[in-house]
């Protein structure tokens, strides 16, 4: 009997903990449900709304940008919004540099789940269109667009074709010349601007000082603000010695071997030095500055935001005191380096066609009124020439005559951009190695030339 | 047949509640197992996400040209053979060691020096541990920072000093000859997470074993080279695999401080971990980095193996 009323009992024991488990279930079950109708009147909302403006098409555009520039994609993207009531555009901005970007969008391409529109600095898009990680924007040139390669300068629309196809489009542009620095010339006896690379040579060789083993004043240095072998190919006709089997041959580029031999000859000074210094001002400090902002060097390779931008913010008294011409190449005319701020559209992008009429739009096509108004605060170099006939534009030339120092260069026969390439960024970082040892004797320049290439054509 | 089966193996009548007592007897023990096992769930779910899967999923990668995106293809050798091809790799690996092999007893040696001073009984010692600490806490990125400062060629105090006694100033960061051991010294100046631990160990050192010890005569050095050292010996062991793990992991200080020169100057820092990261995030060769990678840790392992053997020789556990 105590047995049978034990088991009894463990019955009921167990009845209770299962009817326990089933009213929680119960309970939770109501919960979800409760939950889920919510969810579901919300979504009913939401599609509601949806309904209402069917037309939106919603963009994501990601950045690496930040500060002034950052400030001026934001204004762009208010007024892409307000001009274009089907697309809106949301710019979020990645702070990062091109490395980790990099890895971000090629996180969210794997996942499925990209950004429509993507900011990239160059090096990659090889890369990224051979392994078909970008839409071909072939698609998107009829009609209202079929005129627009012929709106952007030659150099480019070739900086943004693999294989025929359209993959990346400039914004803007990079234009590269030569700066100098009046007060230094005048200081160091130099009457006349270089009009050829011996020239360049002779004056700059004469305002290197020192104070014991550090530098007052230098000339001109192949290798500052991040300059080195690349961004000098377009003034020796070296920019693309690749085979016709698609590998690069520096080595037996006749340019390549003019425009190392001519890096080789700075080896005479102090490479560690000028490094030092150029941290010192540049990256520690902080700010977009560099030796030659900093009034310590007569010349200097940059673009236009080195006047534009970094010499009103982080030297003043140099305003009115300098000056931008040519950088004077081997080529037999003003040439320049075809570089930029390109957008891309990653593979899986929800809305492609939207993407592309938002990137036109910023590279000015059809707006190039908008366009002219904001390239000049950000020291950018237009991606068609018809945004520098704009009268913001032009106002903004007439207010600094130093600009004119980087237009005409970009409609030169002479002025080339990189072929784009599965290994572009092992280039890059090949040329700028071989720069480094050239200059610290490290490398003779044809050893430096056989390493570029081989580590260029170094494919895994 | 199965009839009769059924009928023999029943439990008799007389033992109704065998059953129930059985379960009764285990379920304890089960619903704790459940419940351990539920309450380390999330370690088991990290550890397979985190560790298990990265891990042998590189294992797999290093057989591939996987990219990122798409799928991986599989190539055999090929990783492995491109590595040993590849002069950068060669380049990386030599600076890795050659760091390593000098940082690691430096440390070891300079770290046990600062925990034995920092261990007598002298006035101030508890200002004097918290000076020699104060680096460690400094968050890495800012402790580069500081130092490329401190010995810039141009305009850092360290070259003014020693120009003004008379002592050459080396380019440190940005010369060949002087990148790596401009490294090393960072690496000193950071060494108060170590001497903290051989401290602790220090203080667990038993004094009636140096009373002893001196009653019998023994001079200081003595004391300390029969004493001390076998008594803080897996204290030291335990330092020395930390401090290996990480020399052969190089990347942070290097990646910040030569940031506008990768592997500069010259290839003189380019350390292994730091040229992995190159291959994988800036040519996203995903497969060559995995088998760099997977090389990395065989190396590590086979380290690890040699000195856990060598331990038996020189480590001393009091309870073995």
């Amino acid at each position: 009997m105590n047995d049978s009323g034990g088991i009894h009992d463990a019955w009921k024991r167990r009845i209770r903990s299962k009817f326990a488990v089933v009213l929680a279930g119960v309970t939770l079950l109501g919960v979800v449900s409760v939950g889920a109708a919510g969810a579901g009147s919300a979504g009913a909302t939401s599609s509601s709304r949806v309904n209402k403006h069917q037309a939106v098409v919603n963009l994501t555009w990601w950045t690496m940008w930040s500060g002034t520039t950052l400030t001026l994609l934001n204004k762009m993207v208010t007024a892409f919004n307000a001009t274009h009531p089907g697309i809106h555009v949301t710019e979020t901005n990645i702070p990062s540099d091109a490395t980790t970007s990099t890895a971000k969008l090629l996180s969210t391409i794997a996942a499925g789940d990209p950004p429509d529109v993507f900011t990239e600095w160059w090096p990659e898009i090889g890369s990224f269109a051979a392994d078909g990680d970008l839409v071909n924007m072939n698609q998107f040139l009829t009609g209202t667009y079929a005129g627009f390669e012929a709106y952007e300068y030659p150099v480019a629309v070739q900086a943004g074709t693999y294989q025929g196809g359209l993959y990346a489009v400039p914004m803007s542009l990079n234009s590269w010349a030569l700066y100098y620095n009046k007060s230094l010339l005048t200081e160091f006896g130099i009457k006349h601007l270089p009009k050829t690379l011996a020239q360049l040579d002779a004056d700059q060789a004469k305002m290197w000082t020192f104070s014991g083993k550090k530098i007052v004043t230098m000339g001109f240095y192949p290798d500052t603000d991040g300059n080195g072998f690349q961004f000098y190919t377009t003034f020796f006709g070296a920019t693309n010695c690749i085979t016709a089997a698609g590998k690069y041959d520096f080595a037996s580029c006749p340019g390549a071997v003019a425009e190392m031999k001519w890096i080789a000859s700075f080896d005479k000074y102090p490479y560690a030095q000028v490094m030092a210094l150029q941290t010192a001002l540049g990256e520690v400090a902080g700010g977009q500055t560099d030796i030659w902002t900093n009034g310590k060097s007569g010349f200097e390779l940059s673009g236009p935001w080195v006047g534009a931008q970094n010499v009103p913010t982080s030297n003043p008294d140099l305003e009115g005191h300098f000056g931008v011409i040519a950088f004077p190449g081997i080529v037999g005319g003003p040439s320049t380096l075809g570089q930029g701020n390109f957008n891309i559209i990653p593979k899986g992008s929800a809305h492609p066609a939207e993407a592309f009429e938002f990137i036109s739009w910023l590279a000015g096509y059809n707006n190039e009124s908008f366009v002219g108004s904001i390239d000049p605060l950000g020291g950018w170099v237009p991606a068609g020439p018809s945004v520098t006939k704009t009268a913001p534009y032009q106002k903004w030339l007439k207010a600094n005559s130093w600009l004119s120092g980087f237009l005409p260069e970009m409609t030169s026969k002479y002025t080339q951009a990189p072929v784009l390439t599965p290994t572009q960024a092992q280039l890059f970082t090949a040329e700028n190695t071989a720069t480094a040892d050239v200059l610290q004797k490290i490398m003779t320049p044809m050893q430096a030339l056989n390493y570029i290439d081989t580590q260029a054509n170094a494919s895994s | 047949m199965q009839a009769f089966t059924r009928e023999t193996t029943m439990p008799p009548a007389s033992v109704p509640n065998a059953t129930p007592r059985r379960r009764r007897q285990r379920s304890p023990q089960r619903r704790a197992i459940r419940f351990g096992l539920l309450f380390i769930s999330p370690w088991i779910i990290g550890f397979l996400l985190f560790f298990a899967y990265p891990f042998f999923a590189t294992i797999y990668y290093g057989f591939t040209n996987f990219n990122g995106v798409g799928a991986a293809h599989w190539i055999g050798f090929g990783n492995y053979v491109s590595l040993f091809h590849d002069p950068l790799f060669k380049t990386s690996l030599f600076n890795t060691f050659y760091y390593t092999a000098i940082e690691l007893p430096l440390s070891t040696v300079a770290a046990l020096s600062l925990a034995l001073l920092l261990n007598m009984n002298v006035k101030g010692r508890a200002v004097y541990r918290t000076i020699f600490y104060i680096p460690s806490i400094v968050p890495l990125v800012a402790g580069c920072m500081i130092f490329v400062w401190l010995f810039n060629p141009a305009t850092g105090i360290v070259n003014d000093l020693l120009t003004d006694v008379h002592l050459p100033s080396p380019d440190w960061f940005f010369s060949v000859a002087w990148s790596k051991p401009s490294f090393i010294l960072l690496g000193l100046w950071g060494l108060g997470q170590p001497m903290v631990i051989y401290l602790a160990g220090l203080q667990g050192v038993p004094k009636e074993m140096y009373e002893a010890a001196a009653l019998d005569g023994a001079g200081p050095w003595q004391r300390l080279r029969s004493i001390t050292l076998p008594m803080i010996s897996p204290v030291i062991f335990f330092n020395i695999i930390l401090q290996l793990v990480l020399c052969i992991s190089y990347f942070t200080q290097v990646q910040v401080i030569e940031a506008n020169d990768i592997g500069g100057p010259g290839t003189s820092t380019w350390f292994y971990v730091q040229y992995l990261y190159e291959q994988a995030f800036v040519y996203l060769k995903l497969g060559y980095s995995s088998a760099m990678a997977f090389f990395l840790f065989v190396i590590s392992a086979l380290i690890m193996v040699v000195l856990f053997r060598s331990s038996a020789r020189w480590v001393y556990y009091a309870n073995e």
